[in-house]
């Protein structure tokens, strides 16, 4: 198989990374707006003959499936773009707007026996990946709250600064609810060392996603980790430059719902470094969707597409770890404590 | 001098005012009394 990355940043260069250490990777194209930058992770790699640096005009070209690792805005012209020319595309962006018009592509890529996977990083991602298989263990899902903290490289840190003064969507009972970005602090438990953090609602795509993938599903939530600099400033223009990659990050998921007549609640993390962990979803989903494996064709996220059990087998393989909360004392979510 | 010491006073006491509600805003969280994170193996993927 020929996978092309567009996008050679911080999770660009891990999915690079992870491709060319894949046997069934034939060849891998990397490509960036910055024609250096990518010749620097394409000989960093390694692998010359194998691991190759893109034109701008012909990156895609011949390759079965395209991974868009850039910053948002353009994701849905070039998804479309390359859904039209027959290319599968993965698509990182967690920019709400290019989610929604990704999404939009559903129709369009199933009619062309192509996929469009939305969200396919850490968070979404590697988030809907393990909701799904939290839910798995249930007959009814009720309930799915996500919660991330950290960030991966320059992008990714701009994109957390404008979540936080964006709109959060939440799922609510049958019906969309806007929420202020930046409000209902909770104080989030992720697998350690990370611990405690607390977490916010923001303008992220994780409902947009988990809705479709669970039919008869109340109420999904989202929040991103945040510090009161951190919201006190999301209103102004960032006063410094992002740094290159974060640090260690974290993502939970909470799943609600009913076994039989009993309610429970399971709750899935895990932790690593976003971009990290971001380059190897990015990657195994590639490798998916031109294997051939994704539940069907068409433009969604993982929470609809994957098959959780081998996907979260191979992500174990390739390092990125998830675990499972064990024990009493999950601590409800606070809007439903108020109703249990 | 005296009116910059009470500036100085009504300042901090401002200060003191606004750290305090940050503070005491919010719900915050219980942090788990038991159990733990059991990281997912083999007979998880099965």
């Amino acid at each position: 198989m020929r996978v092309a990355v567009l996008g050679a940043g911080a999770v660009g260069a891990r999915a690079v990374r992870q491709l060319a250490s894949t046997p069934e990777v034939e060849r891998v194209v990397v490509a960036d707006t910055d024609a250096e930058r990518a010749t620097r992770v394409a000989a960093v790699v390694g692998e010359p003959g194998r691991v190759e640096v893109g034109a701008a005009g012909s990156w895609s070209a011949g390759a079965d499936v395209a991974v868009l690792a850039l910053g948002p805005g353009e994701h849905r012209p070039l998804a479309q773009q390359l859904i039209e020319a027959g290319t599968s595309v993965v698509s990182l962006s967690d920019e709400v707007d290019d989610v929604r018009g990704l999404l939009d592509l559903d129709a369009e890529a199933r009619e062309r026996d192509r996929t469009v996977v939305v969200g396919a990083g850490f968070a979404p991602g590697l988030s809907c990946v393990l909701a799904l298989h939290a839910a798995a263990t249930f007959d009814v899902v009720d309930e799915v709250h996500v919660a991330k903290v950290g960030t991966g490289g320059p992008a990714c840190a701009r994109q957390h600064h404008r979540a936080l003064r964006g709109e959060a969507l939440d799922w609510r009972d049958g019906a969309w609810v806007r929420r202020r970005g930046g409000s209902g602090r909770e104080l989030c438990w992720f697998p350690d060392p990370v611990a405690g953090e607390d977490c916010y609602r923001a303008g992220a795509p994780d409902a947009l996603l988990l809705v479709p993938a669970f039919p008869a599903v109340a109420r999904v939530t989202a929040r991103v980790g945040a510090n009161r600099r951190d919201r006190l400033t999301a209103h102004l223009p960032m006063l410094r430059p992002p740094h290159r990659e974060g640090q260690v990050g974290a993502v939970r998921v909470e799943v609600r719902g009913r076994r039989g007549a009993a309610r429970d609640v399971a709750v899935l993390g895990a932790i690593d470094r976003p971009a990290v962990a971001a380059g190897v979803v990015a990657a195994v989903t590639a490798v998916t969707v031109a294997q051939g494996t994704l539940v069907r064709r068409g433009a969604a996220g993982l929470a609809e597409l994957a098959q959780p059990v081998p996907f979260l087998a191979e992500l174990a393989r390739r390092g990125v770890k998830a675990a499972a909360f064990e024990g009493a004392g999950t601590g409800a979510h606070p809007e439903v404590a108020e109703e249990v | 001098m005296m009116s910059f010491l009470r500036r100085s006073l009504l300042a901090l006491g401002v200060t003191g005012v606004i750290a305090g509600v940050l503070r005491l805003r919010g719900t915050g969280g219980v942090p788990p009394q038991s159990g733990g994170w059991r990281e997912l193996s083999a007979p998880d993927f099965r």
